[in-house]
């Protein structure tokens, strides 16, 4: 219900289509723009337009729409079609604000101490100068932690995404020993979250609510990106440090600026974590040179968390 | 003796309501709201609201969730009521400006739009006015060459408008890429804004298309216009989907055959075995039986 | 005629006796203990694993390890049945029956322990409805499940002539006991076509329980060996558990015989000859151990790759040190000085030699789980201070020594309903000896 009225209040691209023409859209996956596209619900709204005239709209066109029938766990472990979700991480640009970690554990209603973004302090070797480097979920081509699940509670999805499905997840931890950038995390005891959440239906998009005995981990807010919409992490920083988009369109976007994606990999030196693993994130790191910020500048906020 | 207690009881009573009304005031001091109305309109047909409520805590603004705003065309009345909104948990609520007002908005091109806020326990009384005149962008596109222009009404004459600022780029997901080096254009004195597309190779599904947009943002005069279109200057682009492969970290039914061929075949090979030596026990049971 | 005295006389000595004082007082015990990690098992089931010490980097503790200890004892029960058997060794007849006990007994607080270290257990039941074949916890359930099989079938096919003897003596088992050996063993009237197929469904269940055995503890390992960790990502693995596995099963078996021999005065049936040769073999095993340790920890050491180093200095000279070296030194080293003495095989000296491999075992396991997981490829960054180190709660100790004394309490209940040595087997070496 709160994802609903969370989407940018904006007419999709389809709309002079459909209103000019009275066309049936067609859904092609690999259609420029193809997440905008929606069928037709028949249920037709009026609506003023901006030359004072009556139009009738399409609801399904509208953002946002009044009711977005939830999206079934089938469809959730699928995927949308024709998407694959990559997420550039700017280390020149980031001072550890953590800003990106407090928006994440808001949206998905984390436990206290739990933490699904991660800012380490790194420094590859003696002489080297140290940087901060934020972690999330890699979103691996070839994922280890799916590789070894036994129920299916963790999946890919066709748009690259790998989720859990806390209804199927029986607690084993396997796949936290077999993710090498230890970014999955369990809910040792009972969450601590509100009764309004804790009651809220379960969905593997969202995340919420997190459930005892199973396991979590940055989910890409895929529930933002099946609307369009950043993950919450990307339009938290305000140093533009995450960009996300979609490879297939080769564009992704901090918010303020997008970027051409294979430009920005190449003209940056664009690399992955632990290539040599064979995993194949969909995360790719920017190099921390020519830096916005001192390293020193992040420390004080690092105290906080780790004492 | 009655009046005496009469006028003591009401003392009591007004110093109740005095202390009363003190610590509440100290409790919870009522906080201010910021609202801001925004304006737009997509593709020059329906417009719509936005409204953004926010607070000042602990330094700096944050958004308010559950606030309820009434909405309202040039006058607050009841004939010119646009609706009620709440916020969300962004402190955003959004509406399209219904019907019932098309006789006060056919009155103007300009109109300012009413927010008011009644208070209640937690915050105080609140109001925002956002006046807007009707434009819109008109998107023309050859060889390559993208052609803005931005037109006001007047009067009943749509204009061209002078020195505004406009994106021009394509629409891509979560955001939009410039269609060249340059993040922003402005209109001449022909109202028009004109931008070469450089983006070459860039991927625009099966048919090769891609969105071009123009937008106008946060505009004083006119809010945010948006204008899409279509042009087949992308290249054809078909993403190879592996998800049915069957490989090690696909779902159950998408197992390797090498996989479940080599360990089914151990499996049956062993639980035959043990079958038979279960119909071995009962083939001595037999034997023990007959005895 | 004196051929018949004898009989009775074996008969007698190993039939399955009643508890005596001690016997009652140890069973007793072991509930106690049982009880109280029943106990905690029913906190952790209440408030969930955030009763044990485990949080998000060391996600496995000695839950673990001590399930990789159980499975590692288990593997026993192929070693001496199986092994032994096939290659024709004939003076561990009479050890058989105790290492098949242990086995069941290991096999099945595997299961249990498993069960517990998962924070979902209601949801047991989607490993069969829902089980991926690509995930290696699979193939351990699907292993485990065939291997108690085979371990129970292994049990039960030499008991059917015992059985037939303890029929005989209704009065001394006493009214249930009798009932239930009549129900599960009366059919056996020891003719010739019975023995004929019995014999040849225990040599092929000597046959087959081998490779499941390597499977069982080959796959084991590759619960950690098919991750990226230091430690654990190793070609070794397999065939190093399962060398750890045989020396530790053979420990229990030392330890056990010396057990029962005592309690109950079987002298002349496992005698100092058998504990010398069982000191051979625990030899034996130890260095073919010691070997894979060297394997495992020596050429990671010459390289000291990034990745590593922190969790090889942990275990040479770091945190860990004291247990590795205790574990190396009193799990392997010790015991092989102490048994290449003729001295060192007698009863009571093989008796804490196969205690000291025990122990040593299962702190080799504890090092097997934790440290590689302090030592992740990031730095452990962003997290409560407590998520920097493992201690295990009271609640993981108590479950840990609750399921060690649950799996004694299964051999010393097996022990009272089954004769500890095959009685049947002995009648008939004797028979063959006098002819």
């Amino acid at each position: 219900m709160e994802n609903n009225s969370r989407r940018d209040f904006l007419l999709t691209g389809l709309i002079t289509a459909g209103l000019v023409s009275g066309c049936t859209p067609k859904t092609d996956p690999f259609e420029a723009g193809a997440s905008d596209v929606a069928l037709p619900s028949g249920k037709k709204v009026k609506l003023l337009s901006v030359d004072g005239e009556e139009i009738e709209v399409d609801e399904a066109f509208l953002k946002p729409v009044p009711h977005m029938p939830p999206v079934s766990n089938t469809e959730a472990r699928i995927g949308i079609p024709g998407k694959k979700f990559v997420m550039v991480i700017d280390l020149s640009r980031c001072k550890n604000l953590k800003k990106c970690q407090s928006a994440c554990n808001h949206a998905h209603e984390l436990n206290p101490g739990e933490n699904w973004i991660k800012v380490d302090p790194m420094q590859d070797a003696e002489h080297t100068a140290p940087y901060w480097e934020p972690t999330t979920c890699m979103h691996c081509d070839e994922p280890p932690c799916v590789k070894v699940c036994p129920v299916d509670a963790t999946f890919k999805r066709q748009d690259g995404i790998v989720l859990i499905d806390s209804d199927r997840c029986i607690g084993c931890r396997f796949c936290m020993a077999a993710c090498p950038y230890s970014t999955r995390v369990f809910n040792w005891g009972e969450p601590e979250i509100a009764p309004a959440i804790a009651s809220q239906p379960y969905s593997c998009e969202t995340s919420v609510p997190q459930k005892k005995g199973t396991v979590g981990k940055c989910d890409f807010c895929a529930d933002m990106t099946r609307m369009g919409e950043l993950p919450h992490c990307v339009s938290a920083c305000p140093n533009g440090v995450f960009a996300f988009g979609d490879i297939n369109q080769d564009s992704v976007s901090n918010g303020a600026e997008t970027f051409r994606f294979s430009d920005l990999i190449k003209d940056k030196g664009g690399y992955r974590l632990m290539e040599d693993l064979g995993t194949k994130p969909s995360v790719y790191y920017l190099p921390p040179v020519s830096r916005n910020f001192p390293f020193e500048s992040g420390l004080e906020n690092d105290k906080e968390q780790n004492k | 003796m009655k009046r005496l207690y009469k006028n003591f009881s009401a003392l009591l009573a007004l110093a109740l309501v005095f202390v009363g009304y003190n610590t509440f005031a100290q409790a919870t001091p009522k906080g201010d709201l910021s609202i801001a109305i925004n304006y737009f309109v997509d593709n020059n047909t329906v417009p719509s609201l936005l409204v953004r409520v926010k607070t000042k805590a602990n330094g700096r603004f944050q958004p308010v969730e559950g606030v309820t705003v009434n909405l309202f065309l040039d006058k607050d009345s009841a004939g010119t009521a646009i609706g009620r909104v709440t916020t969300n948990r962004k402190g955003e609520a959004s509406i399209f400006i219904p019907v019932s007002v098309k006789k006060q908005w056919a009155t103007s091109v300009k109109h300012t739009f009413l927010a008011t806020f009644k208070g209640d326990k937690k915050y105080e009384e609140g109001k925002a006015d956002l006046t807007v005149a009707r434009a819109k962008i008109v998107l023309t596109t050859a060889d390559k060459t993208i052609t803005a222009t931005v037109l006001e009404l007047k009067d009943t004459t749509w204009t061209p408008v002078k020195g505004v600022e406009l994106k021009i780029a394509i629409k891509r997901l979560g955001g939009d890429l410039p269609v060249n080096e340059t993040p922003t254009f402005t209109t001449d004195s022909t109202g028009q804004a004109s931008a070469d597309f450089k983006r070459l190779g860039m991927p625009g599904g099966k048919s090769g298309n891609l969105i071009l947009i123009a937008k106008v943002e946060d505009n004083e005069l006119y809010g945010n216009l948006s204008v899409e279109k279509t042009v087949n200057w992308g290249i054809k682009f078909t993403p190879v989907n592996t998800f049915n492969n069957r490989t090690l970290f696909a779902t159950r039914d998408k197992a390797p055959i090498w996989l479940q061929l080599i360990s089914y075949s151990i499996l049956f090979a062993v639980w035959g075995v043990l079958v038979f030596l279960v119909f071995n026990l009962i083939k001595i049971r037999k034997i023990g039986g007959q005895v | 005629m004196e051929n018949s005295i004898t009989d009775e006389k074996i008969i007698a000595d190993l039939l399955p006796q009643k508890f005596g004082k001690a016997g009652k007082i140890w069973v007793g015990v072991l509930t106690v203990i049982c009880l109280i990690g029943l106990f905690a098992y029913y906190r952790q089931l209440r408030y969930g694993l955030i009763v044990t010490a485990m949080r998000d980097y060391v996600s496995w503790g000695i839950y673990i390890s001590n399930f990789v200890f159980f499975v590692a004892i288990s593997l026993v029960g192929s070693l001496i049945t199986a092994i032994f058997r096939l290659a024709g060794v004939k003076w561990g007849a009479p050890l058989t029956r105790i290492a098949e006990i242990i086995a069941v007994a290991a096999i099945i607080f595997a299961s249990l322990i498993i069960i517990v270290d998962m924070g979902s257990p209601e949801r047991f039941y989607y490993l069969f409805t829902h089980g991926r074949i690509q995930s290696p916890i699979i193939w351990d359930v699907i292993v485990i499940t065939t291997y108690f099989f085979i371990s129970i079938l292994l049990l039960y096919y030499p008991l059917l002539p015992d059985i037939k003897i303890l029929l005989r003596f209704k009065q001394k088992s006493g009214n249930g006991l009798h009932k239930f050996y009549n129900y599960i063993g009366s059919f056996w009237q020891g003719t010739p076509a019975q023995f004929k197929l019995s014999e040849k469904a225990i040599n092929i269940l000597c046959i087959t329980i081998i490779p499941v055995a390597f499977t069982i503890h080959t796959v084991t390992s590759w619960l950690f060996a098919t991750t990226y960790r230091p430690g654990w990502d190793s070609t070794n693995f397999g065939a190093y558990f399962i060398a750890g596995a045989f020396l530790v099963g053979a420990g229990a078996v030392v330890v056990a015989m010396y057990v029962f021999r005592k309690a109950y005065h079987l002298e002349k049936y496992i005698t100092e000859s058998h504990f010398e040769k069982m000191g051979r073999v625990v030899v034996l095993l130890s260095l073919l151990y010691l070997y894979f340790n060297m394997n495992e920890f020596l050429t990671p050491f010459f390289k000291m790759k990034k990745s590593e180093e922190g969790y090889l200095n942990g275990l040479f000279s770091g945190d860990f040190s004291v247990v590795f070296w205790f574990a190396i030194l009193i799990g392997i080293i010790i015991p092989v000085i102490i048994l290449l003495f003729r001295q060192g095989r007698k009863p009571l000296p093989m008796f804490i030699v196969g205690i000291m491999v025990i122990v040593g075992a299962w702190f080799k396991r504890y090092l097997i789980v934790t440290p590689t997981l302090l030592n992740p490829f990031l730095p452990m960054h962003d997290v409560p201070a407590s998520y920097h180190h493992y201690f295990p709660s009271w609640e993981e100790w108590a479950i840990t020594m609750g399921s060690l004394a649950g799996t004694l309490l299964i051999i010393t209940i097996l022990a009272r309903i089954f004769p500890i040595i095959p009685i049947q087997e002995t009648l008939t070496e004797q028979h063959e000896k006098a002819i």
